[in-house]
This record gives C-alpha cells, structure tokens and sequence, in this order.
C-alpha cells in the first residue's frame, strides 16, 4: 500500500458534507435504539436487537450504504475528473494504488460502522443479554466493510455508474434475490457478515442463513478475488479522457 | 540547475530518438482517432499542430502508456511505454484537464507528486519546481482558488518535479495570460536547451510557431506534415486561397482581375465573385488599383478559407 495515496484518498473521502451525511446515517440505528429502550417493553430486548437492529438495520442498510458512497467516491470519482491521471503517471505498481484506495474508503466505512454498531447495542440491550453479540457485530461489520468496499472499489473500475449497480446490487440481489432464492446467498456480502456475526456469538436468536466458518470462507475468498481483478483491471486501464 | 534522474533507462545510451511511432493506429469502436501514423521525435521542442478532435491528445495518451495502440508501435527510449510504469520516472505529464484536487495547496500538490516518484529530497524538489514556474506567491493557497492559468503552471511544476528527460504537455497555454505564456515558453525553451524532449499539443499555430523546432501537423487522425517549420508554414501560404468580393460591378471587376498574373481563376456568384489566387499578398496589393483603374468601388473583400481547418484540409489533401 502507498502511504501517499492512501493519505490523499482520506483528506478526498473526508470531505465536510459527505462525512455529515454518512455521520447522520450513523446516527440513525442509535436513534432507533433509544426510541426502542423508551417505548415497547414487551419484546424480547436481545431477539430485537440481533434481527431488527444488527441485521435488519445496521447489516442491511448502514454497512452496505457507508460503503458504498465511500468505494465508490475513492476511485470513480478520480477516473471522472480526470486527477487519476497524477496516480497512474508515475513509477508506482497499481497494486499499490488499488490497496491505498481499498484502505482509505474501508476505514472511515468500518469505524463509523463499527460504532454506530456498538453504541446502538448497547443502548438497546441496556446491560441485558449476551454481550458477545455486539462484540460479534463489531467485528463482522468491520469484516463486511472490507468486503463491501472491494467490491464496490471494483465496480468503479468497472462502470461509471458504479453508485447505482451498487444500489441494485445491495437492495434487489441482496435484499430480493437472496431472500427468494436459497442458493444464491453464497454470493451475498450481507449473509457473509451475518454468519460471520452468529460465529463469533452465543446468542441463538440470530437467523444467520450461512454457517459461521462457511460465511468466513467464502468472505475472505470473495474479497480476495475482487482485489485481485481490481488491480488487474487497473493494470490494464484505458481512457480516452485522462489527458 | 536541474538534477538528473539517478539512473538511466538502458535505452538511454542508445542512438534512438525519444519517441518513436511506426504505423501507428488506435480506435475506438468504428471511430478511428489515429490512422497509420509514422514519425519520430529527438530532444528539443516539437509541436503537434491540429485543429481540436484531430487526434492529438489521443497520440500523446499513447506516448505516455495511456492507451495501447490498436496496431503499429509506440516506442519512448525503445520502450513500449504500455503498462511499462518504470518509463514514468522519465517522463513527466500536462494534461489539458484543469482538474487538481481542489483541497490540496499548490505546494502539497507538488509535493505529493515528488513523493509518488520517491525522489530522494522530495520538499527541496518541490521549492525548486514552485520556483521554476513562478508560483511561489500562491503556493500555501489551495487549488480550488487557482485560475486556470495558474493551474495550468502548477501542473507544469508538477510534471517537472522529477526532472523528467522527456515532457508531454496537451495544450498547455490554454487559459493562460499572455505574461504567463511567454515564462511558460521560457522555461520550456530552457529545459530543450539542456537536451529534454518536449512535445506540446496545440491548435494555435502562432504557439507552435513561436516556440516548436519541429512540428508534427496532424489531421483526422493522419500526418499530413512534419517537419521544420519554417517549411511547413511556406506550405501554408503557398496554397492556393480563395476571396469573395463583392462591387458595385462584379462582372467587370471579374474581366479586370483575370488579367492579373497570381489570379487562377474568377466565378460569378450570388451578388459577388469568387476568386482563387496562387499568391495571397501580391493578390491583395493587386485588387485596390485594379478596381479603380476598371471604375469598380470595392464593398467587400474576403479570405473565404482562413480557418486553421481549410489549412490543414490543403495540407492533408495536396
């Protein structure tokens, strides 16, 4: 990884009104958590926190959207206005570049993610319950993270559009497809972090669809080979524009 | 004084020149941007002379490694400098797009570009390339306040921080003041004379004419001269040029004017004439007395074909 990339890629990411926005969706399962603590008192504290909270909220939703508009800003927006250019331009294995990308956008995602994680379970459980379950949820988020943004890093190498492939990909394969279809779940970053997340706790009130070592497996696998196609798509870039 | 790169590519001992095509193509799809070209390129300063979409920038994204060539070659120190990232230790880059990320000042900008090639004393090479393009008054303000002229001089100083022995520069005084031209020019003269090699891309021909050795004119994506300038430039003039006049008797100014000996031909047209000469001055100092001596008033007279495109159409089609 380079330090310089990676150093510019945060002051990018960084920026005022993109930080406030993904700040504020942070803020939100904190916000839903204490309105949940304040109100219903009849629901079991530790199943709504492992399925509406962590996985229904937070898992679906946070992780996936943070990820997204920090992967994908790290390199689709450099390639759209052109400042790639000063990356590429010099005695640099693009490797480097990809990793340096991959790092910048994975941890802003994983600590707001992680987080937001953290602070709503424990506002929701209140003391209550296992408290491997937020621990899990802070690890596997921040797996997910990592997994999220290499594949949306890739997809903005791929399209310039990567924003909204994104969008479908998180809310109609993930959200519609792996939820009608049992088979296709092997190929969903959001069932990964799930039963990476049932793995590392004891709570059994999670409806995790993967086994925890299968979803690990398959986590690291994918995002190992996203990288991998990453670089290799980066090594072969093209652009009629860059000049 | 400029410091050399540490070590020298093994081509650099070399006879062949700094770059070198041969049946050169690239297209896009059915689009073809660059036809066949040949041509090569030693130290000193060439101009790649074209009207905009003639594929100028196209050729220059070839010789930085940019984009592959579709057929042909593209060679930089007998290098293809297609994914060959260790050529950008010799290479420095202008592209013709402003944008430079806004939030960085311009010294960090530099700075960072002197880090990305892990130059030894990367803080001393940047107040050397700041200095270079006299920008040292602005350097702690961030980009996003530049004007364009001076963005244009800081991606300057950043495509020199590293010393490069070659230099591409895609229209690089586009937006730039007149005063900040002429520095440009100087500093660019400056490198040549130390034996760099610098191509610039320009649509201007006075530019190429007032700072290019070489020019490599280019057209619809073909060669269609190259060359010293001087000869280039006689080709232009010595073209055929057309008129339109317009009198107060167009037929009898038509009977007068083919007497006259630059004059290869005379049309009636709609409310006026149509003149080709051979010899554009002589053909203008010949109209005014051959108009008065036929009792003809002049209302109207005009080069019909004076846009850089019908220069470069002649120079491609002759």
């Amino acid at each position: 990884m380079n330090w310089e990339v990676f150093v510019l890629s945060l002051r990018q990411l960084l920026g005022r009104r993109r930080m406030f926005a993904l700040i504020a969706l942070a803020l939100l399962p904190l916000l839903i958590a204490l309105v949940f603590r304040t109100g219903n008192s009849e629901t079991d504290p530790v199943d709504w926190t492992a399925n509406a909270l962590l996985n229904g909220l937070i898992v679906t939703t946070l992780l996936p959207l943070v990820t997204l508009v920090l992967s994908t800003t790290s390199l689709g927006m450099e390639i759209e206005d052109g400042t790639i250019m000063y990356l590429l331009s010099k005695p640099l294995p693009r490797g480097q570049v990809i990793m340096a990308k991959l790092a910048a956008s994975w941890l802003p995602a994983g600590v707001l993610v992680a987080l937001s994680t953290a602070l709503s379970g424990l506002i929701a459980l209140e003391g209550s319950g296992d408290s491997t379950l937020i621990l899990a949820f802070v690890v596997s988020s921040i797996l997910g993270a990592l997994a999220y943004s290499a594949l949306f890093l890739f997809l903005s190498l791929l399209t310039t559009r990567a924003l909204i492939v994104g969008l479908i990909y998180v809310f109609i394969w993930e959200g519609v497809v792996t939820e009608l279809f049992a088979g296709t779940r092997i190929l969903s970053i959001r069932q990964y972090t799930l039963g990476v997340g049932d793995l590392l706790t004891q709570t059994t009130e999670l409806d995790a669809h993967l086994g925890g070592p299968m979803a690990l497996t398959l986590m690291l696998a994918v995002t190992s080979a996203v990288v991998a196609l990453a670089i290799r798509r980066l090594n072969r870039f093209e652009s009629r524009s860059l000049f | 004084m400029i410091e050399q790169p540490e070590a020298q590519p093994p081509a650099a001992q070399t006879i062949e020149p700094t770059i070198k095509l041969e049946n050169a193509s690239r297209w896009f799809g059915n689009l073809v941007a660059v036809s066949d070209i040949s041509f090569s390129v030693s130290p000193g300063i060439t101009g790649l002379l074209g009207p905009n979409g003639a594929g100028k920038s196209t050729i220059l994204q070839m010789v930085a490694g940019f984009l592959q060539p579709s057929s042909g070659s593209v060679r930089v120190r007998g290098q293809s400098p297609w994914r060959n990232d260790k050529l950008y230790r010799y290479t420095g880059l202008v592209p013709e797009r402003e944008a430079i990320y806004p939030f960085l000042t311009g010294y960090e900008f530099v700075l960072l570009n002197a880090r990305l090639h892990k130059l030894p004393n990367p803080k001393e090479a940047t107040v050397r390339a700041v200095r270079m393009v006299d920008m040292e008054e602005a350097q702690h303000r961030a980009t996003g306040g530049y004007s364009k002229g001076m963005k244009q001089r800081l991606k300057l100083a950043a495509a020199l921080v590293h010393n490069p022995l070659l230099l591409l520069l895609d229209e690089p005084f586009n937006g730039v003041d007149p005063a900040q031209r002429l520095h440009m020019m100087g500093v660019l003269r400056d490198l040549a004379a130390e034996g760099r090699t610098i191509v610039f891309s320009s649509h201007i021909l006075e530019e190429v004419e007032r700072l290019a050795d070489g020019v490599l004119v280019i057209v619809s994506g073909r060669l269609a001269a190259s060359g010293d300038f001087h000869r280039i430039r006689r080709l232009m003039t010595d073209r055929p040029h057309a008129f339109v006049i317009r009198s107060s008797d167009n037929r009898r100014l038509a009977a007068a004017l083919i007497e006259v000996q630059s004059v290869k031909g005379v049309e009636l047209i709609d409310g006026g004439l149509s003149v080709r000469a051979s010899d554009f001055g002589a053909f203008a100092l010949a109209v005014p007395p051959v108009a008065r001596d036929a009792g003809v008033t002049l209302y109207e007279f005009v080069p019909a074909d004076q846009s850089l495109e019908s220069v470069f159409s002649y120079l491609v089609n002759r």
